[in-house]
């Protein structure tokens, strides 16, 4: 409690001591006789408006008091009420501001006392002198495009170090010494692998003369698999990837890991990230998607990053829970990709920031017409043979069409005309789908299954290949093969009725009707709301709908079922649809045209109907054999489709029930930019938006990406709130460099490894972690990075390095999770029926299980954050439980005792070349005399202790089991120094 | 470390001056932060920093205010108990009994749907002590505790469902994620005992529906999440050493020492490794001080029958021995102390009873029921219930109809809690439900409103405890609450 009420004229705030990481104002000490020349805006300025005045000052409207806004030059120069001005701008004497921030009144000081907001000396003298100069506005730094630095044209050597140390030189702060090459090698293996260097990459680096050793060292380790197994890991902290929903019965999100093996993949080939960017948001819409292994949509895969959201079965209020995912959704997209906190405009408009409640609704529009959808993500793989299957199937059609265009009922069916909205039939049925027509009335066909027509007109044949009809009018998930996968959607309807009928026949499929975009269709509250289609007759399928009059609904038809949430396709699962209907009491089916095709069959029966010519005889062979080619197990992510264009009203003060009556038109942000981007497209518009942030004057995409990149190497960024650029998130310590850098990674095409490796050859990543005396003494937060941070490993990183000198480390890549190693205190509904092995069976962490309401304890420990929104930036917590673990977890312990083993095989030599041989595998360094020396001695007295009892088992072995176990409790195996 | 707090809540300390009070350097402080009693500065690794700026002017607690309540024990009633059939008797539903309550009042969309008949209250009610309080006979031993209690009738959430509704009770937020209020009175006060963490669950068997999320630190640092301790050879993960021989461990640790300050050394010191080092000499004394304080060895007999530790009901058994470890976390400064239901088995799962609600509630009843007029009796005769503040709820109610013929869906509408103890005026009744016990008519008292009185009570304003995560202030309480201050002594 105490650090929280420090003297203010410190001027220095403990940022934590656990980490011991001091930080510093900008400004240094709090005199007033340092005061800037210029008094900047953007960074003297207005972090003491934003912070002290714009709680009733700021851009929301709401809250506004005195109607004074400090936000805008305009609002704040405005002649009030009571005559004068906020603020005269040249005027300090004058202006208002200045006059209640001295004022010696209670009842007059700004900010007011019960506020509990305070201003110090220096922010009224920094405030009264930027008024005195005239009170000069700037947009807020981080949506001014980024400025290159001319001063860089002559400059030789990495640039980054003409920025770090042209701070240095000013601060007057000497750099630390460069590293030693152990220590580089360590560094750089586990920032680009998250594991410790092998014996052999020891040998070859540190024996390496060359002056090309340390870059070709960068390069290697840039080139292995293992990079991509580390940096997925990374994102995933910003997508709050989890495998699960949480909740009550923690239900299974299906093929989540197919995303996390997409990531992998993505970052070890290098994917620039603008792609990536693309595909989270919009990997569906995108004109040629990205192929991945075996020739699967590989781009489709990223939107799985939409869907991570958490998921309850059964919210009474379905309309407030699809409101809470949507706001997570808005709230990862914005964070991520933005670095802006956009569902603060929830309830109100932004606090602080320019983003008004109308923003968020405008965002809210967007993801409200896109729709949970799953992907059979091999059907790129086929569709070679598949394009040429419907070729195929529309010659055949052709050669019917031609021998039918004759009769005179053909005109009457075909082509049928287009219709989108529910029409009323007779008796005030609603006819919502109508397939008796050649088209599919508007509703949407997503995936391969159900073509884009209806089977109307397609001919039939029998086995001896005679022509003995044409089919009637049905969306059909076998038109083109038994086998494929693919969905039905209609558009958002309103429910009105109490009744919706759908008629179909098929085996193992299902019909749901999805209310307000909910998904987990279960008992007790929505179980009726799906059903399964199991007779091969067709059968009209009711549902009572009742409860959900007034409700947005779409009618979703797809061949497989659910099985607890988990989609499932058998290989003979189909479904044929005929019309969808709505009604309260009596109802009329839409049937028209199949008394015509039945009345044309007859005449095929009785007049067309003839042996087919060779080339029909061979289409119907080829479209046999294709049939079979295309069909093939399916694998299923679960992702995102385009549903319906719409905008959404503003929920008032952020109520589901209380609506604007004009909706935001969905559009870009307009405070970030200029070009006012319209995103009210036919659509959702994710494909508009992930084009609006990558537009080139967007001035945050790429600054994000790098201050992350940033962020993953010092572990800080040069703006230290890697998720927030808003006006609360903190200042750049070197804008420059950051807009240098933003620039270089767009001129280099968004790669992500060109960015990693600029840094990592700096001289400024190359340092030694232990600061020269004046650095520490005047910078011991190492803000101006005189020297490199001491950092903690990750979680992740700890247990792979465990396993990995342990000798256990699995490298296989990919594939279904490890399940979760389950302790006796994990408990509760949802517990996995199994228990995963101890050791993830060796698996790097990044393939283990991540089941939201059974985290695994050791990554949580070390601070894996909780998977509920992004995380951009790691806490780094020093808590008993990570002692505990390390000195107590059986897991530990194991590898502690595989390692023993290890080292008898790989050295049998004496003690002190075991300890040399141990120190290279733990530490990638040589053991001093005195590390072998007091090592010697502990296992001595080891042995003598387990000597002197009666311990079952080798007493020397158990001594070096113990030594190794307490390797892996030193600090340095868990920190980088 | 003593039992008082480590540091004056108050007075602004500077570094320099924190560590002369802890005359032991610098380790030693890190090592108090270990279990959050310095960890508001720790927000610092997250971008709370500006917290603590923010701060410099007062933080949560008003000046001179002095906390009524050092601890809180929270016995959550996991599945959401019968109002009706527990604390808030409704004769007209014995006169009604097998109506159709469609008829009689609107109804809400119940998460089953399963609407029966008017159901009259299986049990009496009578009155107790002084003040008269009605409580029913599901509750014999905390109805002869009356008087300590403050009864709220009148208490409303706003889910039906359990996770939504266990995370809200638990956070003040239906989603997923967020700090518990355990987490936040830690993070607001700060740990009494560096030996043991500031937020203790008790396991007795059930976790919650939405899991340990309802325990966690959320966006708060990591050191303010509940530690899980039961009863057994292991009451909390790890704490067993792993050695098989006695001094090995101490060999290691010896080892440890002397290498790690070697490299310290020769990092000129840094403040992390020191920190980390001091870690370790804490989660060796946890090893000796949790094993002590789960056996019950020092306490007498007379003390174990008040709590049931001798009862025939092995449920029983399980609550008092749970109660009974409440009651010695207290005594060694634990902040927050939540106890989860015992497993009563035979189809009754909590006190979620959407069928046969008699014998459900009978047995969840009498697991709780002695061991918690035992706790209370106990904490009174020690002179700790003055300091400790016992709150009793569920996340929700149930219906005054059945669900089927003898079952009670849930009820967000309406639920009674009671409050006990410090700074709590015992034998007062606080608002009203209709004559169905169905909503609430007067004095309703939210979730926010709850945690908002249970903050007052630790000494801190709701208002002002607030962390910054993702540009926003955020607080247990959201943008709502008020402290209920007619139970309050």
């Amino acid at each position: 409690m105490s650090l929280r009420i420090l003297p203010a004229k410190m001027g220095v705030v403990f940022g934590s001591l656990v980490l011991g990481l001091f930080v510093f104002s900008r400004c240094g000490t709090d005199s007033l006789a340092d005061l800037p020349d210029t008094v900047d805006f953007n960074y003297h300025v207005r972090p003491i408006l934003v912070q002290k005045c714009y709680l009733c000052h700021g851009p929301d409207e709401s809250s506004r008091k005195a109607n004074l806004r400090l936000d805008t030059y305009e609002g704040a120069t405005a002649l009030l009420k009571d005559g004068g001005k906020a603020i005269d701008p040249g005027h300090a004497a004058s202006s208002l501001l200045v006059e209640r921030i001295y004022h010696k009144d209670p009842d007059m000081v700004m900010p007011t006392p019960e506020s509990n907001l305070r201003l110090t000396e220096r922010e009224m003298a920094l405030l009264e002198k930027w008024i005195d100069q005239g009170a000069k506005y700037d947009p807020h730094w981080a949506f001014l495009p980024p400025v290159a630095t001319p001063e860089l044209a002559g400059f030789n050597g990495n640039t980054i170090d003409y920025f770090i140390n042209k701070e240095l030189e000013r601060e007057k702060l000497p750099a630390a010494p460069k590293a030693s090459r152990e220590s580089l090698l360590r560094r750089a293996a586990f920032l680009l692998t998250g594991l410790p260097p092998t014996q052999e990459e020891q040998a070859a680096f540190l024996a390496a003369t060359n002056d090309d050793a340390y870059p070709k060292m960068v390069d290697a380790y840039l080139a292995s698999p293992r990079f991509g197994e580390r940096w997925a890991r990374h994102w995933m902290d910003i997508a709050r990837y989890a495998e699960t929903r949480g909740h009550e019965f923690d239900y299974t999100i299906q093929g989540a890991w197919r995303y996390r093996d997409y990531l992998v993949r993505a970052f070890n080939q290098d994917i620039p990230y603008d792609q990536l960017l693309k595909e989270q948001l919009a990997g569906d819409l995108l004109p040629e998607p990205r192929k991945g292994p075996g020739n699967q949509n590989e781009s489709i895969v990223g939107t799985v990053f939409l869907t991570m959201t958490e998921g309850t079965h059964s919210p009474v209020d379905i309309r407030k829970d699809e409101a809470d995912r949507i706001d997570n959704m808005i709230d990862v997209t914005g964070k991520a990709f933005l670095g802006l906190t956009i569902s603060c405009a929830r309830c109100h408009d932004h606090k602080f920031d320019p983003i008004s409640a109308k923003d968020y609704y405008s965002f809210y529009g967007v993801m409200e017409g896109t729709r949970f959808a799953h992907h059979a993500v091999n059907q790129e793989a086929k569709k070679a043979a598949l394009d040429r299957l419907v070729q195929v199937q529309d010659s055949i059609r052709q050669w019917a069409l031609v021998q039918l265009k004759q009769q005179p009922a053909y005109s009457e069916i075909i082509p049928a005309k287009t219709n989108t909205d529910p029409v009323a039939g007779e008796e005030g049925t609603l006819v919502l789908g109508d397939f008796s027509r050649a088209d599919l009335d508007g509703w949407k066909s997503d995936g391969q299954a159900f073509g884009q027509s209806t089977t109307l007109g397609d001919p039939v044949f029998s086995a001896a290949k005679k022509w003995i009809g044409i089919r009637e009018g049905m969306a059909s998930s076998r038109k083109i093969a038994v086998g494929l996968y693919g969905a039905l959607r209609s558009p958002d309807f309103i429910v009105s009725t109490n009744f919706i009928q759908v008629e179909a026949a098929g085996r193992q499929s299902s019909i749901r009707i999805v209310i307000d975009n909910f998904q987990l269709i279960q008992q007790p509250i929505y179980g009726n709301l799906e059903q399964q289609v199991s007779s091969t007759d067709f059968t009209p399928y009711l549902f009572d709908v009742s409860a959900w009059k007034g409700h947005k609904a779409y009618i979703e038809v797809l061949p497989g079922t659910y099985e607890n949430h988990v989609f499932i396709q058998r290989p003979d699962s189909y479904v044929d649809l005929r019309y969808a209907i709505a009604f309260n009491t009596t109802k009329t089916v839409p049937e028209k045209n199949r008394r015509i095709v039945q009345e044309l069959n007859k005449r095929i029966k009785s007049q067309l109907g003839s042996t087919p010519n060779a080339r029909l005889s061979q289409l119907l062979d080829e479209e046999l054999a294709l049939r079979a080619q295309v069909k093939d197990s399916i694998q299923f992510i679960y992702g995102v489709t385009d549903g319906f264009g719409k905008n959404s009203p503003v929920f008032v003060r952020g109520n589901h029930l209380d609506l604007s009556k004009e909706p935001a038109t969905r559009q870009f942000l307009p405070a970030v930019s200029k070009t006012n981007v319209r995103l009210d497209v036919p659509g959702s518009g994710r494909l508009e938006l992930a084009n609006a942030i990558l537009e080139k004057n967007n001035p945050l995409a790429a600054r994000v990406m790098v201050n992350r990149i940033w962020h993953y190497l010092f572990g800080k960024g040069i703006v230290e709130t890697v998720d927030n650029f808003g006006l609360q998130g903190k200042l750049p310590t070197h804008p420059a460099l950051l807009d240098h850098l933003a620039l270089e990674f767009q001129k280099n095409g968004y790669s992500i490894k060109y960015m990693v490796r600029k840094i990592m050859l700096s001289e400024t990543f190359q340092r030694a972690v232990k600061p020269e005396a004046a650095a520490r003494e005047k910078d011991p937060s190492n803000t101006w990075l005189s020297h490199f941070p001491l950092l903690r490993l990750e979680g992740e990183a700890i247990r792979d390095a465990l396993l990995a000198v342990s000798g256990r480390l699995d490298t296989t890549m990919y594939g279904p999770p490890v399940l979760q190693h389950i302790t006796s205190f994990m408990n509760g509904r949802g517990k996995p029926a199994q228990s995963g092995p101890l050791d993830g069976a060796g698996r790097r962490s990044i393939y283990l299980e991540v089941r939201r309401n059974f985290l695994d304890p050791m990554l949580s420990s070390f601070d894996r954050p909780l998977p509920f929104t992004s995380f951009g930036k790691r806490d780094v917590t020093n808590v008993p439980s990570q002692s505990l673990i390390l000195l107590n977890d059986p897991f530990v312990v194991q590898e502690a005792a595989r390692l023993q083993a290890r080292m008898q095989k790989a050295m049998p030599g004496s003690a002190a070349e075991k300890i040399q041989w141990l120190y290279t595998t733990c530490f990638a360094r040589a053991a001093t005399t005195d590390e072998v020396e007091k090592g010697t001695a502990f296992v001595n007295q080891l042995t003598t202790t387990y000597k002197r009892t009666s311990v079952s088992g080798n007493a020397v072995a158990l001594a070096w089991k113990d030594y190794i176990h307490s390797l892996f409790n030193l600090k340095e195996f868990i920190y980088l120094n | 470390m003593s039992k008082q707090p480590v540091h004056p809540v108050h007075r602004p300390l500077s570094r320099r001056e924190m560590l002369g009070i802890c005359k032991c350097g610098f380790g030693s402080l890190a090592m108090v932060s270990l279990f959050g009693s310095l960890l508001p500065s720790c927000a610092g690794v997250a971008d709370g920093k500006d917290q603590l700026l923010r701060e410099l002017g007062g933080g949560a607690i008003p000046p001179g205010f002095v906390p009524k309540a050092k601890n809180i024990i929270f016995l959550y009633m996991d599945g959401g108990v019968s109002q009706v059939d527990s604390f808030d008797p409704k004769p007209r539903l014995a006169r009604e009994n097998g109506e159709d309550p469609a008829r009689k009042f609107k109804m809400d969309a119940t998460q089953f749907g399963d609407v029966g008949k008017i159901l009259k209250s299986p049990w009496e009610f009578h009155r107790y002590g002084e003040s008269g309080m009605e409580i029913s006979t599901l509750f014999p031993h905390i109805a002869s505790c009356a008087d300590d209690l403050a009864l709220i009738r009148s208490m409303v959430s706003n889910f039906p469902e359990h996770t939504n509704a266990n995370y809200f009770l638990h956070t003040g937020s239906g989603l997923q994620g967020r700090p518990s209020m355990g987490a936040w009175v830690n993070y607001g006060l700060g740990s009494e005992n560096s030996n043991l963490p500031g937020y203790v669950v008790l396991d007795g068997g059930l976790i919650p529906p939405g899991g340990l999320d309802n325990f966690k630190n959320g966006f708060l640092p990591a050191a303010y999440q509940a530690s899980l301790l039961r009863a057994g050879a292991e009451p909390l993960a790890n704490i067993r050493p792993a050695d098989s021989l006695a001094g090995i461990q101490e060999e290691k640790l010896a080892f440890l020492r002397e290498r790690d300050g070697h490299l310290l050394k020769t990092l000129d010191g840094a403040d992390a490794i020191e920190a980390a080092i001091s870690n370790y000499e804490l989660a060796y004394k946890m090893q000796s001080s949790i094993p002590e304080l789960t056996e019950f060895k020092t306490e007498s007999e007379a003390t174990k029958k008040l709590y049931g530790l001798d009862s025939s009901d092995p449920n029983t058994r399980n609550y008092a021995a749970q109660c009974l470890l409440a009651r010695r976390l207290v005594e060694r400064g634990v902040r927050f102390i939540e106890l989860t239901c015992p497993d009563i088995g035979g189809g009754a799962d909590r006190w979620d009873q959407h069928s046969n609600l008699k014998a459900g509630h009978e047995r969840n009843a009498h697991a709780v029921d002695q061991p918690i007029a035992g706790l209370l009796k106990d904490l009174k005769m020690r002179g700790l219930l003055d300091e400790t503040l016992v709150v009793w709820s569920g996340e929700f109610g149930r219906t005054p109809f059945a669900q089927g013929t003898d079952g009670r869906d849930h009820n967000p509408s309406a639920f009674s809690m009671w409050m006990a103890g410090a700074g709590i005026k015992g034998g007062t009744i606080y608002g009203a439900t209709d004559d169905y016990g169905y909503r609430v008519v007067d004095k309703p008292v939210t979730i926010h409103d709850l945690h908002a009185t249970m903050l007052h009570l630790m000494g801190m304003d709701h208002k002002q405890l607030t962390f910054r995560f993702g540009g926003r202030d955020f607080r247990l309480t959201d943008v709502h609450g008020n402290v209920v201050k007619e139970i309050l002594a």
